[in-house]
This record gives structure tokens, sequence and C-alpha cells, in this order.
């Protein structure tokens, strides 16, 4: 399976950016991060003793719409979440996410945004990371459909989310907590916890134990991770920025 | 006048809040106190609305009440009320640009359902033909004066979007709309047929001819979905969706059918010939939020512990997720989680399930839910075939 591509600070007047590839689905995704600023609504009566997250979505082809609104909600809720809004500098200052969907199908009214929910998480988390905001916690996320015969499909393409019977975003905390989940179409319970694990396994890369004391293998090492990926990128990043240093030695 | 007001100072000033004030000042500490007592009091954990944790708000709803509409209803779920009206109107299909498209290629899939099964291809034209061309238009508006923070009259506000399209996007996934009954057919008559006197029966909605031409589709009903939020106190997303449910229960749509002479669509006004739409299912939405009892954790720069160790020390960890949250308690937690669940031959399935904002609900919160969620279908059941 051919696995993302991200990659840092590509745009040179925000504070921070990501560009991120999903070939599995086939979105590509322009980050852009500006934080801590100054906001031009005055937001002490929301909360003054922390950032404002504000995240902005951008569809390739239209002008935002109600879609983006309810999608941009669930951003802010994750991506604010993990933001330590109140270390020095950012009470009462803004962060603000843009992201653009540059590539890919589009997203038809009434869609569900499930298909490319977790590329826009995985170019927020790197655009931020890229802008120095400080984070208590990094995340992953995955993409999971279940067929009609019940077998698990791993970021299925728009084509063949239509046709899963269901269909389930997780993302996970680096210290494997549920972070987000949105599951929709018909499934029960015990569907759920089957594929939560798998997201699990799939996000952590780590071999999981099941109920009954099994030791199911994860998706290959840690490397093949979804957070193993995410780190590699920003290991690059640094690599890369601080090649001075490494040529001085 | 210094002297009066010595004299008005001279009984002491009371050092006690009364508990309204006390909820203003410290909202946090507020609910806190009262979802955990002190154990010497023997006072059960209640939340500062006299609710227990998983219990719902009254609730109640009423259909038809708006006149001018093909369905209507009005669901009160405590404080927060909402008002919903469908009104149908036809769409043409020779106003459909991409009707021929769409046309030749739903005919590829009748051909293909010979070898699949029937229904399941009959799901896959509904999806179609709802999707495709829009039949379902739900709107919901906050800009009422609902609540302080609205201002009437003012742009449909974030939170009015968002919901609106989660409303349309829970009446896609769920397929509660059947497109047979959003369609509007016509049976060309048989002229080739010996029995010429049977040709203007032809017309009928229903009569299939063998050996005829093939009846068409010659105009869509378009559903649009009003949702006004009168009252918000918190959870306008369960009272919306509620509303619709309702007011589609309700909804009657007359008998129309194409007049080959007048080349337009007629209806009856005959309220006998009206019929109602059958709906797949019964989803009913639950919300929940979850309330942290630890207020300070935003402030110190604590470690968070991983989930294995939170697992572990659960009892000592301090939240309590709350159902059906009013203004008050959502003010006061971030983490929300909602589940919309059907049952089936008394089988609960999961229809939407989504949780957010936090990292202390996993799935031992979230299988409680559904449970709780499945009895509140219960009784949401009750509450609508009363209505």
């Amino acid at each position: 399976m051919v696995g993302p591509i991200a990659s840092l600070s590509q745009l040179h007047r925000s504070d921070g950016s990501a560009s991120y590839k999903c070939p599995a689905t086939g979105y590509s995704i322009l980050g852009a991060v500006n934080g801590p600023i100054e906001l031009p609504a005055r937001r002490d009566a929301l909360k003054p003793e922390e950032a404002t997250v504000e995240v902005f979505v951008k569809p390739g082809t239209t002008t935002g719409g109600v879609g983006e609104r309810y999608i941009e909600g669930i951003l802010r809720s994750v991506l604010g979440k993990i933001v330590l809004g109140r270390e020095k500098g950012f009470p009462r200052r803004g962060v603000v996410i843009t992201l653009a969907i540059v590539g890919g199908e589009n997203v038809a009214r009434g869609d569900n945004y499930l298909t490319i929910l977790p590329a826009l998480l995985h170019t927020g988390l790197l655009a931020m990371i890229s802008a120095s905001v400080p984070l208590s916690m990094t995340f992953s996320a995955t993409l999971l459909g279940v067929t009609e015969d019940g077998d698990i499909v791993r970021d299925p393409s728009p084509t063949a989310a239509k046709a899963a019977v269901s269909l389930h975003v997780f993302a996970f905390s680096s210290k494997n907590h549920l972070l987000l989940n949105e599951s929709e179409g018909r499934f029960g319970f015990d569907t759920w916890e089957y594929v939560r694990e798998r997201a699990l396994s799939i996000c952590q890369g780590e071999t999981t134990a099941s109920a009954d004391g099994d030791v199911a293998m994860g998706e290959g090492t840690a490397s093949a991770s979804v957070s193993g990926f995410i780190r590699e990128t920003v290991e690059d990043q640094i690599y890369s920025d601080y090649a001075y240093k490494l040529d001085s030695i | 006048m210094a002297s009066s007001t010595t004299a008005s100072n001279l009984t002491p000033p009371s050092l006690s809040l009364p508990p309204s004030q006390f909820a203003r000042l410290q909202p946090h500490a507020y609910l806190l106190a009262h979802l955990s007592p002190p154990p010497a009091s023997n006072q059960p954990s209640i939340r500062a609305n006299g609710r227990a944790a998983s219990q719902f708000r009254v609730t109640s709803a009423n259909a038809g009440s708006l006149t001018h509409t093909n369905g209507s209803a009005v669901v009160r779920i405590g404080d927060t009320a909402a008002v919903c009206g469908v009104r149908a109107e036809i769409l043409h299909t020779k106003d459909i640009a991409s009707w021929s498209v769409l046309q030749a290629s739903s005919e590829h899939n009748l051909d293909n359902s010979n070898y699949a099964g029937v229904s399941e291809s009959q799901d896959e034209e509904d999806r179609g033909h709802i999707q495709d061309l829009n039949l379902l238009v739900p709107n919901l508006s906050l800009s009422t004066g609902c609540a302080p923070g609205f201002t009437p009259g003012a742009p449909p506000s974030a939170l009015a979007q968002s919901l609106s399209h989660q409303l349309l996007s829970l009446l896609h996934t769920t397929r509660l709309v059947r497109a047979e009954d959003l369609r509007i057919w016509y049976q060309p008559p048989n002229l080739e047929s010996e029995e010429f006197g049977n040709a203007g029966e032809g017309m009928d909605v229903d009569t299939e001819e063998s050996g005829g031409p093939e009846r068409e589709i010659k105009a869509f009903w378009v559903l649009y979905i009003d949702v006004m939020i009168i009252s918000l106190a918190g959870n306008p997303f369960d009272a919306a969706w509620a509303s619709v449910l309702a007011a589609l229960r309700d909804t009657k749509l007359p008998r129309a059918w194409w007049d080959a002479d007048n080349e337009t669509v007629l209806c009856s006004d005959d309220v006998a010939d009206a019929r109602k739409l059958s709906l797949r299912g019964l989803p009913v939405a639950s919300s929940f939020c979850s309330f942290e009892g630890d207020a300070a954790a935003g402030w110190r720069a604590v470690v968070i512990p991983s989930a294995e160790e939170q697992k572990q020390k659960k009892s000592a960890q301090r939240r309590w997720i709350l159902a059906d949250p009013d203004g008050y308690e959502e003010g006061l937690s971030q983490e929300r989680a909602s589940v919309v669940v059907d049952k089936e031959n008394g089988k609960t399935v999961i229809v939407k399930m989504e949780k957010h904002g936090g990292w202390t609900v996993d799935s031992d919160d979230l299988r409680q839910l559904v449970d709780v969620s499945a009895q509140r279908w219960d009784e949401m059941k009750r509450i609508l075939d009363q209505c």
C-alpha cells in the first residue's frame, strides 16, 4: 500500500505550513497556520485566558458551504483541544488554521466529509508543528470502511466509500486516547469495537492484545504506522533545517 | 448623608450567596458540588438541574401544528423547542439539466438488478435520485431570538449551518425518505392495444400494463424541511432531528399525475387521495457531554496520563457523562458525544456515532451510551407515536 506524502514549511509568508497527499483516497491538502496573532474581533467575552483556535476549510472548486462549517467545527474541537492555549504569548490571541483542498474529488452537498477528514487532521497537525505552536500531544487518524461482506478496508477511495456499509474515522493521541470518532452507516457496537482495534493498530503500529488474550500483529513495524509517518516527516524537516549544524561538526 | 449610610450598614452584610448567584460566579464549582456531594451528607449525585446523569429532559411532541405545510411538528425537549415544517414542491424532469444522463445510467443499473439483489439496487437508485437531485432540502434557523447569544435577523451562524448540514447528512445516510414516494409517474396510453377504451385509464399512476409503452418519471417532489429553533437551552440537534422526524411522519403528499394534454403535473385536491410518506425506520438521536471534575487541568502543565493509566485510575478520575445537556452544562464541557440508533426487530443498530473535543470518553463509555440511547429510542418512539 502506498503511504501518504507530506512536507513541511512550503509556504514562506505563513508561520507554518504543510502539504499532505494521500494516494489511496486521492486527496491533497495544503495547510497554513498563523499564530499567535491578534484577531480582528475582540474575543475577550469568550475565553480571554486561552488562545482562540480558528479553522477554515476551502474546497477546491467552490466556495465553502454548510458542510465546511460543520467540518471546521469538528477540526476546531480536536485541534483546539491539543493546543496549549495558555502558554506565554497565547492568551487573548488566535491560532488561525487554513486548509485548502487542492486535489481529489469534490465533496458533494450533504456528503459526510469522512473520506477527507484524516487528511485534513494530519495537515492541520503538521502545519501547527511547522509553526511551532505548543501542543500537549500529537495524534494520528485513519479512515476505515466496512464492506457488505464484513471486511475492513483501509483508506477506501470515494467510490469504495460510497459502497461501504459503514465508514469510520478514528483519531488516536500519541498516548492512545481516542480523540475523535466519526462513524456513519449501519453497524453494531461489536463491529465498531473491532474496527476500533484495527484503527488503533494502524495508527500506533503496535501489537494489540485482544480480549481473549491473543496477540494480533499490527500493521508492520512502528515506522509503517501513521504516527510513525508523522514523526518521520517532522524528523526529515528538522534534519534539513539543521543541516548547517551537522555540516560544521 | 454619611450618617444614613452608616445606619444602613449597621446590619452586617450576609456572607452567604444565594444558589443562583453562586451558579453564575462559579459555574464549574457549582455543578461539581452537585455531582460530588460530600460523603457525609448522604445526598445522591445529581446535576444542578435535578436530573440524574443519564436522564433526559421531559420531551413532548405535537404533529400537524402548521396548516399551510404538508407536514409539521413542534418538539420540545425541556426548554429547547423546535418547530419543523415540511413543504413539498414539484420539480419537473425537463427542468433537470442532467436528467437524460441520469436516466440512462439508472436504466443501466436496472439491467444489472436482474443479477444482484433487487432491494439493494433499489437503495442505490434511491441514493442516486435523492442525493444527486437534492430532493431533500433541510434548513435550520437559530436567528429567532432563541437565546441571548443569537441576534434575531442575523445571518446564519456557524452553529446553525453545521446543524443544517448534520440534518441533511443524517437524512442521506439513514435513507429515511424513499425516492419512490417522491416520484411522479406517467404511463403513456397503449395506442396499439385493441382495447382502445382502456387507454384513458393508462394515465393512472399505479397501473402497470404489460406490453404497453414503458412508464416514465415526469416529475419529483422536493421536500423543503425548515426547522426553527424557537427556544434554545442546549442540545439543539436532538430537538431539531426529533422535529424533522415527527414532521416527516406527519407529511402527506397530494396525489399527482402528469396530464399529457396540458403537459403539466396536476394534483388532486381531495384529502382522501393524499398519501403519507413511508419512512425507513425511526432513527433517534441522543447527545451527551462529558464534564471534567478537574477545572484546573487546563491551567496547569499537567502530564496527561496515557490511555492505559487512565483506565486503571478510573475510580479516582472524576468526570461525568451527562445525557441531554442543557445550555449551562454545555458551556462547561468541551467533549461531546452523539449517538443515533434505530431498532430493527428489537435489535439495536447504530446509524451514526460521533465523539470529539476531548480524550476521556472511550469504548467502555460509548458502549454504555449506546445502551442509554437504545432506552431513549423506546421513549422517543412512544412520544412520537402519540403525537
